[in-house]
């Protein structure tokens, strides 16, 4: 395990009112792409501001080559912001903005300009650099942004929300860049955003904040298939959770009992007991559909409220007699072998294997 | 022609007839300036320049004239000063007592200038400050940092207010960022507040001539002509006078909107 | 914005915080509170000497040309601010509803320039356009009628009220009124409003706040002006201020027109207040 480049320890943020962040923990490395992720208000921006200086923890410690970094000023550090309203000055070109940061550290005139316009090239906008802040594009200015915060060579790089002003295709363009980017240039990027598809496409490893509090952290995979708790398996992807108590252990895995039904969870580990309360997950994408019954060891007979289309894929709503909501999804194609309409009766079954528990909080 | 249109003619007419009586007293100063006669009336006489020569000879007109650019350029230099500290503190902080604060600023065009009048002549003379040309300055750089200050933090309304923020994370400090970043961003506003306030210095009667003693400025001058007959060389003062003022309105003007919708980013 | 806990003292805030409060100390507080305490001075040999007796007040008040002045200097003060604000209002309204943008523009553009440009030589103008043998008198002639007398008349002293206020009540009703949310007039019309009554019924009441500030900086303009009733309207009845300029310049009596200054203060203060009140008073729902 190599040394982390930037530590969190037990970071707090206390805002005249409110708890902003709630005590995190937190390791970074070098080289890697991080995205911290979650819905507005959970603490992600804060915790960004705090390791740009922006913000003084209230509490904790943050390290960085074992530095602590709480009194450092915003000047003093060397990580440098790409901001969400790009913040680019105004009465300068895009060569004085690309060159602002060197200027501020003192390098000459002849050494700033060369690179600057390394950069500019290198971000494919050298025929702009003379040019008004004014009259640039969306993606233009994101790219001159980008080159005024890594013409200054750091070892991290903070994003935030960077791509949310820009039109749906060019987001997708830019994440391209930006991943290439990082590799070939093999900085630590810490990228915040609201957008699960944003971190997922892009980053090595994921933060999940909620409430000011991490929730979860691993690869997209990790957090995609193993939630570890009700918010994160809320929070990501498509799933259903099932909550309820266990009624019988076995070998391989339990029984929980729920209201719509008992049902068997493989183990990894036996860490419940008989009577405790205990919840499930199953991906949405897991689930199976059959018209009659598959006589399956999970299975669930619902009707069908609605459907969802996005491209090829789609997602169904059900409900069981508790009126629990299931979800499926699936191809379009394969939905299409079946004839549904809204109040259609349908079995749903899935493997044991499938479902994953969540931890007891 | 329906009722509607003759509604918005005759608004048109009255709209057209408030600037004629607003506008009317400069105009007929300028005309009035080159008339030959004496006692300005219709019909009117041959065209002269007898009255500008004639100002243009007097040293009290021309002592006074300068006067009043100093004056003027030095108040302008001191209340866009004060204005910018004041703006920019409003802008950045938040602090106790920030109503007070302001207020200190914004209250002066409140109080008539004839009770400011009495007040700086009293406080001054027991200060031993009255009577010179930089005493008018005093009270001049207070009567108008309110529209200085006023200019200026509007403009920095406009800006993106995480760009100081920004300046510091690329290795700006505090100091480094003010020069290079919000000072040139208000360039604009401070130019404009520069103006007007040496436009107000420059009309401004009532405190100058209260305060000035034997350091006439030129509106101090005018109210002396005007005390006595009528003088057809304060005609030709006059048109000087709001030449100059008018000029330096529109350029605070052109400033203020123009120049920074240029530079302020969509 | 950073939040910081400065338990240190900042160099950089309290360079840019300091400067106008010990400028404004200095040259603000310090004059108009002297001047307070200057009320209660006393003129001794031809000198003023500080002390701390009311006489100056007393004798004010018990002279009948003080209270005179008072009650006139309101009465003109306040016919002043009704009849700007009725002769601004229809040009205002035509520049706030019938007029383009641009053109809305322009208008303030040029009506700031005389606001700001000399009223003491625009004055003069008056006075030698409404004298006896006077470009109005003179125009009035060719038709047979006057000539008429306008100089120090109470008419000469309004002529030069509307000459200050006016720039400054158009601007200021102009702003207020464009600035209303215009689908509401559109939604009185809609439920029947007739087009005159949406004046009295909604733009108005939109209006409300933005209206009573241009009056009430209308009202502090007319009351402490000097040169409209000194020199358009003779001083045939002086004002306040012309009484602090007489006290002043000829007598030398400088604590009583401190006495004068300060109630003029403070009735300015009690209007304002009184304004302020009126124009953010939320209405009470039953």
């Amino acid at each position: 395990m190599t040394k982390p480049l930037v530590v969190l320890e037990n970071v707090q943020k206390l805002f005249d009112d409110f708890i902003a962040v709630k005590a995190i923990d937190l390791e970074i490395y070098e080289g890697e792409f991080l995205a911290i992720m979650g819905p507005s208000g959970c603490g992600k921006t804060t915790t960004l501001r705090m390791l740009a200086g922006l913000e003084e923890p209230t509490m904790g410690e943050i390290r960085m080559n074992d530095q602590v970094m709480n009194k450092v000023k915003p000047h003093e550090r060397d990580t440098p912001l790409v901001w969400q309203s790009l913040a680019l000055f105004p009465f300068l070109t895009v060569i004085e903005n690309v060159e602002f940061g060197l200027k501020m550290r003192g390098i000459n005139k002849l050494e700033r300009k060369r690179r600057a316009l390394e950069w500019l090239a290198r971000l494919d906008i050298l025929d702009f650099s003379d040019r008004d802040i004014s009259t640039l594009s969306g993606g233009q200015k994101q790219r001159v942004a980008l080159a005024r915060s890594l013409v200054l060579e750091p070892k991290i790089l903070l994003l935030d929300e960077p791509l949310s002003a820009l039109d749906a295709h060019l987001v997708i363009r830019m994440q391209a860049v930006l991943v290439q980017l990082q590799r070939e240039l093999g900085i630590t990027f810490v990228y915040v955003t609201h957008s699960q598809s944003e971190a997922f496409a892009m980053a090595d490893r994921v933060v999940i904040m909620g409430n000011g509090e991490i929730a979860q952290v691993g690869s997209p995979k990790d957090i995609y298939r193993s939630p570890q708790n009700q918010f994160v398996a809320e929070f990501v992807g498509r799933n259903n959770i099932l909550s309820g108590t266990v009624s019988n252990l076995r070998k391989s895995g339990a029984l929980i009992k729920t209201i719509s039904g008992t049902f068997s969870v493989d183990l990894k580990t036996d860490s419940l007991t008989k009577g405790q309360e205990a919840s499930f997950v199953i991906s949405a994408d897991l689930v199976h559909l059959s018209r009659s019954n598959p006589e399956a060891e999970n299975s669930v007979h619902c009707k069908l409220i609605s459907e969802e289309f996005i491209g090829s894929m789609v997602t169904l709503f059900l409900e069981d007699i508790s009126n629990h909501e299931f979800k499926v999804q699936m191809q379009e194609r394969e939905l299409s072998k079946f004839d549904l309409n809204p109040g259609s009766d349908i079995w749903l079954s899935w493997s044991s294997k499938s479902a994953h528990l969540l931890t007891v909080n | 022609m329906n009722s509607n249109r003759i509604l918005n003619i005759a608004l048109a007419v009255y709209v057209g007839a408030i600037f004629l009586f607003v506008f009317a007293p400069i105009l007929f100063s300028v005309v009035f300036s080159f008339n030959s006669q004496r006692f300005p009336t219709i019909p009117l006489g041959s065209f002269s320049t007898e009255w500008y020569v004639k100002i243009l000879n007097d040293p009290d007109i021309w002592q006074a004239a300068l006067n009043s650019l100093i004056v003027s350029s030095s108040t302008a230099v001191i209340a866009t000063i004060l204005g910018f500290c004041t703006a920019y503190s409003d802008f950045r902080y938040n602090f106790r007592f920030k109503g007070p604060y302001l207020a200190l600023i914004l209250l002066p065009p409140t109080i008539p200038l004839i009770i400011m009048a009495l007040a700086m002549l009293a406080w001054l003379s027991k200060l031993g400050m009255s009577g010179q040309l930089w005493s008018i300055v005093l009270a001049h750089s207070v009567l108008t940092a309110p529209f200085a200050m006023a200019i200026i933090r509007l403009r920095l309304n406009q800006m993106d207010p995480e760009l100081e923020s920004a300046s510091w994370n690329l290795g700006g400090s505090e100091w480094s960022t003010m020069r290079y970043v919000i000072i040139p961003f208000c360039k604009p506003a401070i130019i404009s507040g520069l103006c007007l306030a040496a436009a107000v210095s420059f009309d401004e009667f009532a405190v100058s001539w209260f305060v000035s003693g034997l350091n006439k400025t030129l509106p101090v001058i005018i109210l002396e002509i005007v005390q006595g007959n009528i003088d057809p060389q304060v005609n030709a003062i006059g048109t000087f006078v709001f030449l100059i003022s008018m000029t330096l309105v529109i350029l605070a003007q052109i400033f203020f909107v123009y120049r920074q919708m240029k530079s302020t980013p969509t | 914005m950073p939040t910081k806990k400065i338990r240190e003292i900042d160099i950089y805030a309290m360079t840019w915080r300091l400067p106008i409060i010990i400028w404004q100390l200095l040259f603000f507080v310090g004059p108009v509170v002297f001047m307070i305490a200057m009320s209660f001075f006393l003129i001794k040999n031809y000198r003023m000497t500080e002390a701390f007796e009311f006489v100056n007040w007393s004798k004010m008040f018990s002279k009948s040309y003080f209270w005179d002045s008072y009650f006139y200097t309101v009465t003109i003060a306040s016919i002043s601010t009704i009849l700007a604000m009725g002769l601004a209002f229809p040009a205002s309204f035509a520049l706030a509803f019938k007029a383009s943008e641009k053109m809305r523009r322009w208008a303030i553009f040029l009506l700031i320039i005389p606001f700001f440009t000399s009223y003491l030589v625009r004055t003069f103008s008056w006075f030698v356009i409404l004298s006896e043998n006077g470009v109005v008198n003179a125009l009035l002639g060719y038709i047979g009628l006057g000539p008429y007398t306008m100089l120090n008349t109470n008419f000469g002293t309004l002529v030069g009220y509307m000459t200050l206020t006016l720039p400054l009540v158009v601007i200021l009703q102009t702003i207020t009124m464009a600035n209303i949310d215009k689908t509401l007039i559109e939604a009185a019309r809609n439920l029947g409003c007739k087009p005159l009554s949406t004046i009295w019924r909604v733009i108005i009441p939109l209006s409300k706040t933005g209206l009573i500030v241009a009056a009430i900086f209308c009202f502090i303009l007319s009351f402490g002006d000097f040169v409209a009733p000194f020199y358009l309207g003779g001083s045939q009845e002086p004002t306040l201020p012309i009484l602090i300029l007489d006290t002043t310049k000829s007598g030398q009596q400088w604590p009583r027109a401190a006495v004068v200054a300060i109630v003029m203060m403070v009735t300015l203060f009690a209007v304002a207040f009184t304004g302020i009140a009126l124009a953010y008073r939320k209405k009470v729902s039953r």
